[in-house]
């Protein structure tokens, strides 16, 4: 019993020195190490390749560099009082309601500061950007918009081109599956549904995502700036094979794209099945 | 009826243990319940984990025993209902019990001098619902076909297909309906309470900040529990009774024209002022303990219940948030993202109010105040985070991706829970005449938040990175297999965190049994809950006490020497 | 103690108050219950084009009609015989608790309850049951959880008529039955707004 105490009370001031919780926390953040330091991995997002992209980034770093700060400040007033104001017996602390007329200023002030500099500020930005970007969904009339149908189904994405007679619905229509190809430099603007669930568009180097939902038909819009392969993903949960609900997005150059929509456009005529109805999905645009 | 007359102490063991009236009884029957709750909802999390580390691997040592169908491996359907139960039990079953059954029971009627709550039968009623929404969830697991796989959220049509003929995703609804239902039950009590049953002197302004977050939220669960319960009702009438609410003309064949997206607004009508239930007696709670252990009164008291009281007026407007990704229209998505910026108003002012509270105090970092301190950390990175999810153009990106599920964690989850693990720290002495270890309870506290921390912001990076959540396994494709490491470093720290949990049971278990005998009033606050006998008299006091001091008049100027805290029923002496 | 000889005094103020307030967050709660399936009838009325629709067989307008004429005078009926009771100061309740308005809120409020149910036996028989679409969807859904709340406010109201018939309630315990007539009153509110939903606007 004796042992057990002198062993407790050992345990408990090696405990209570900070060096010990100090290193003990270094240990622990090691515990990451292994997977952290290894070279060659990826820590951050794809860079971006569509022309909203920026906005995303300049509003992300904004805000983080925002809460750093204030985050910091927080802690740092966490950390000065641990230290400083650890009990001291016969020490009384400084008695104070917080209710003096100095305190009720400085509250207001720092309010304010954090509504003008945390809210308005962030806000601001971001109503220009979905005003100018996201929301900003290009009309049909416009030259050059690329519009697709795209029609999202447990667990795969079906995509719907105008083909060369320039309407939705028709034989000529291009359909590709878990595959999109797109011109680099246009606008390109989608219309899709859901089939069953409800399933969300996530194109990560494209820094959108818009849900599809069944029994309605929601629009989003994207401009590529470099061509590539990128991934496509689906971002609502949908079911069992949700995970593997993937696909890839091609953008080529825009004479590249014209030869790949003519040979397709002619092999969609080709494959044609007018019996199937299950591949006569589509709808007028929605203006 | 009510709580004022002092009736005899039942002798009958059912009476007096389990279908007791007692509110200090039905707190530690939340208490138990809930730490049995989280134990399950915390291994669930582990499996989850595992899953995601080493996709398609057997769970090692358990995995044969949960899985024998597929020799331990996790298969996606198990997948997708462990992180729907996940947390379904976590948010209803776990933390709820915990924070709002157990410190609202036990909290309430001491602090305000109240015998017991006002209507004990509603309050055994209460428990007793919330017992049988846990059960039904339970059994759920096992049925034919498969228990939920729609997530915690339930978003049809998702949720009113799958299963298919199966009852899996039906019995969720109905003990998503009966816990919401033992909330309501609980709300009304804590509030008619409060009202009713407070101590002469026991002012508004003088009641502790624990009573009024706990009081807050209780409106809340009066108020928008209801509206869950409805949607829950739909749910279950369009999966049983093939009803159309939420089931779109397109995929029906003949008829329908429901709309799946009016479920999304109903859930969330619920489920933001839900993040508040959870949150406001978190900030009660830590109100009162940094107070009352850095030895000064709680900074800003009428700003603080100010300022709880604007967030549970916000939370009914701010819901929007959540569907930003819906196809919800310009200026409702742009209304939404004003109205949860302005949250950030009052919380700042909590932050404000805490951060001073301890500043310049005499700060005993006891393990209810590392809990504390610890709140003020995570609910400072979760809190700051959400500014992310608030900013339309960058929740466009982050929603649905880990990042949402690292900043909800930190707020919601990581914050109530240390409330929770403070707060029961705090008032074991009076629940069960012991100490718990400080040792053992600091120890838990440096290896939660550590690995917490950890976890939650690997998880902010994987987010930015572009990871959606609820996926079964991300190394199926090369745009997610790239981000695997993190995925494994998560693990690593979130298997640290599982482990330390250990710690908490073995103290509790050991504490509650073998602990140091406690005195009175071992925390040296002057509170009515620490101003009676331990063990507590069947009806609390034998006198209901006459309250003349506030809460937190800590180390007063004219208190004699040696001495730092007055009770709430001592007059201040005149300087 | 059931003994009319006997007089007991009136339920103090306190206790009424507190049980009263207690009630009150109850209607609190279930008003935001109710208000949601009225939230979800409004959005899919909205969404549908023709409202009602044409062609089908609807509801009774008369037997629903009268349903809400029945059930208000049950209300009306009941709030009589609380007057009377708590007018009284002595337990003389065996005798004038359940007086007649309280008979007739009783029998008014169980023939509401069968109205309901031929109310559905008839559309049944139409063939429009509840998955035959979204009219049927919300008529059947609504009416289910209204009926639901029927079921426990009839049966309350049992308990309280046996009470008041043994002696147990009376102005000496009033806030019991005070609040099962309180919940029977908010279950007519809510069924007027029903009515007015289907069949009137």
């Amino acid at each position: 019993m004796k042992l057990h105490t002198k062993m407790m009370q050992r345990l408990t001031s090696l405990w209570t020195s900070g060096i010990t919780r100090a290193s003990l926390g270094l240990a622990i953040l090691c515990g990451m190490a292994p997977e952290a330091l290894a070279g060659g991995k990826r820590w951050g997002p794809v860079p971006f390749a569509s022309d909203f992209g920026y906005r995303f980034e300049d509003l992300f770093w904004l805000i983080t560099w925002l809460c750093v700060g204030s985050f910091s400040i927080v802690v740092i007033m966490i950390l000065i009082p641990s230290v400083r104001d650890r009990y001291k017996p016969g020490r009384k602390a400084h008695f104070d309601h917080g209710a003096s007329l100095k305190d009720k200023r400085l509250a207001t002030v720092i309010s304010a500061a954090t509504f003008l500099v945390l809210d308005a500020w962030v806000l601001v930005i971001a109503m220009t950007d979905l005003r100018e970007a996201w929301w900003n969904i290009p009309e049909s009339e416009e030259a050059g918009v690329y519009e697709v149908e795209v029609l999202a189904q447990q667990w795969a994405w079906n995509f719907r081109h105008k083909g060369a007679d320039g309407k939705f619905g028709t034989a000529d229509d291009i359909l590709q599956m878990n595959e999109l190809t797109v011109p680099n430099g246009r606008s390109v603007s989608f219309q899709g549904t859901s089939k069953d669930v409800i399933h969300s568009l996530f194109i990560p180097a494209m820094r959108f995502k818009k849900d599809f939902n069944p029994g309605d038909i929601n629009s989003v819009w994207f401009k590529p700036i470099t061509a590539g392969n990128y991934t496509i993903l689906c971002a609502e949960l949908c079911g069992y094979a949700h995970y593997q609900m993937f696909g890839e997005l091609h953008v080529l150059e825009s004479d590249t794209f014209d030869n790949w929509a003519a040979d397709a456009s002619e092999l969609g005529v080709a494959a044609y099945d007018s019996e199937d109805t299950e591949a006569r999905w589509a709808w007028d645009w929605k203006e | 009826m009510s709580g004022d007359h002092i009736h005899a102490e039942p002798t009958n063991f059912f009476r007096k243990h389990v279908f007791s009236v007692d509110h200090k009884v039905i707190a530690k029957q939340f208490l138990w319940f809930g730490l049995v709750w989280l134990g399950i909802g915390g291994i669930m999390a582990m499996l989850i984990r595992w899953q995601l580390a080493n996709p398609g691997d057997p769970v090692p040592v358990i995995g044969s025993f949960l899985f024998p169908r597929t020799g331990g491996v996790i298969d996606p359907a198990t997948y997708n209902t462990l992180f729907t139960m996940h947390g379904t039990i976590m948010i209803f079953l776990g933390l709820t019990p915990l924070i709002i059954g157990c410190v609202g029971n036990w909290a309430i009627p001491l602090m305000i001098g109240a015998r017991d709550m006002i209507f004990p039968l509603l309050n055994c009623l209460s428990f007793w619902t919330v017992f049988a929404g846990g059960c039904v969830g339970f059994y759920s697991l096992f049925v034919p076909l498969g228990a939920t796989e729609a997530g915690w959220t339930g978003y049809p049509t998702l949720s009113t297909t799958v299963n298919g003929l199966g009852s899996g995703e039906t019995l969720w609804a109905i003990a998503v309906f009966l816990i919401g239902a033992s909330s309501i039950m609980g709300g009304i009590n804590y509030m008619t309470t409060v009202i009713r049953l407070r101590a002469p002197g026991m002012t508004w302004g003088r009641l502790p900040l624990t009573v009024w977050g706990l009081f807050l939220t209780s409106a809340l669960n009066v108020l928008f529990i209801p509206v869950i319960g409805s949607a829950m009702l739909l749910l279950i009438m369009d999966r049983v009774f093939g009803t159309t609410f939420f089931v779109p003309a397109s995929i029906m064949q003949g008829g329908g024209g429901g709309d799946p997206i009016l479920y999304q607004h109903l859930f969330w009508i619920f489920g933001h002022p839900e993040v508040y239930i959870l949150i406001l007696p978190a900030w009660g709670i830590i109100g009162d303990l940094l107070s009352f252990f850095a030895r000064k009164p709680a900074f800003g008291y009428r700003a603080q219940v100010g300022a709880m009281t604007a967030v549970t007026v916000l939370s009914a407007v701010v819901y929007g948030h959540h569907m930003f990704t819906t196809g919800l229209s310009a200026m409702l998505g742009e209304s939404f993202m004003l109205l949860t910026m302005i949250i950030s108003v009052p919380a700042e002012i909590l932050f404000f109010s805490w951060l001073h509270t301890i500043w310049r105090g005499n700060i005993r970092f006891t393990v209810p105040m590392l809990w504390s301190v610890g709140v003020i950390f995570v609910f400072g990175l979760g809190g700051l985070t959400g500014i992310y999810c608030a900013t339309i153009g960058t929740d466009i990106f982050l929603h649905d991706t880990y990042f949402i599920v690292g900043h909800f964690h930190l707020t919601m989850a990581a914050s109530a829970l240390f409330a929770a693990f403070g707060a029961i720290v705090f008032f074991f002495p009076k629940m069960f005449g012991r100490m718990m270890s400080p040792l053992l309870g600091k120890l838990h506290f440096w290896l939660t938040i550590i690995p917490l921390v950890s976890v939650f912001c690997m998880m902010f990076v994987m987010g930015y990175a572009g990871m959606p959540r609820r996926y079964y396994d991300h190394t199926s494709m090369e745009f997610l297999a790239s981000l695997q490491h993190m995925n494994k470093a998560a693990t690593h720290m979130a298997f640290l965190l599982g482990s330390a949990q250990l710690i908490f049971v073995f103290n509790f278990i050991k504490s509650r049994w073998f602990g140091k005998p406690a005195s009175t009033n071992p925390w040296e606050v002057g509170t009515l809950d620490w101003q009676t006998e331990t063990p507590l008299p069947h009806y609390n006091f034998k006198d209901i006490p006459t309250v003349v001091t506030g809460p937190h008049e800590f180390s007063h100027p004219a208190l004699p020497e040696g001495r730092d805290w007055i009770s709430m029923t001592e007059e201040l002496p005149s300087a | 103690m059931t003994s009319a000889a006997i007089s007991l005094p009136k339920e103090g103020i306190k206790s009424r108050v507190n049980t009263t307030l207690g009630m009150v967050f109850f209607i609190g709660s279930w008003s935001m219950s109710f208000g949601t399936l009225f939230l979800a009838f409004a959005v899919l009325r909205q969404r549908s084009g023709v409202w009602p629709p044409v062609g089908i067989a609807l509801p009774s307008l008369p037997m629903a009609t009268l349903a809400t004429a029945v059930l208000i005078a049950s209300s009306v009926a009941f709030h009589r015989a609380l007057q009377g009771i708590d007018a009284k100061d002595s337990n003389a309740v065996r005798a004038d608790g359940l007086g007649l308005p309280w008979i007739i809120g009783l029998v008014t409020g169980v023939a509401f309850a069968l109205l309901q149910g031929w109310l559905w036996m008839d559309l049944m028989a139409a063939g429009r049951n509840p998955s035959s679409g979204l009219y049927e969807s919300l008529f059947y859904g609504l009416t289910w959880v209204h009926a639901l709340h029927v079921g426990i406010g009839l049966l309350s109201l049992l308990w309280a008529t046996i009470g008041l018939a043994a002696g147990r309630y009376g102005s000496h315990r009033f806030s019991t039955i005070n609040n099962i007539v309180i919940f029977w009153h908010f279950v007519d509110v809510v069924w007027i707004v029903l009515y007015l939903a289907f069949f009137i606007f």
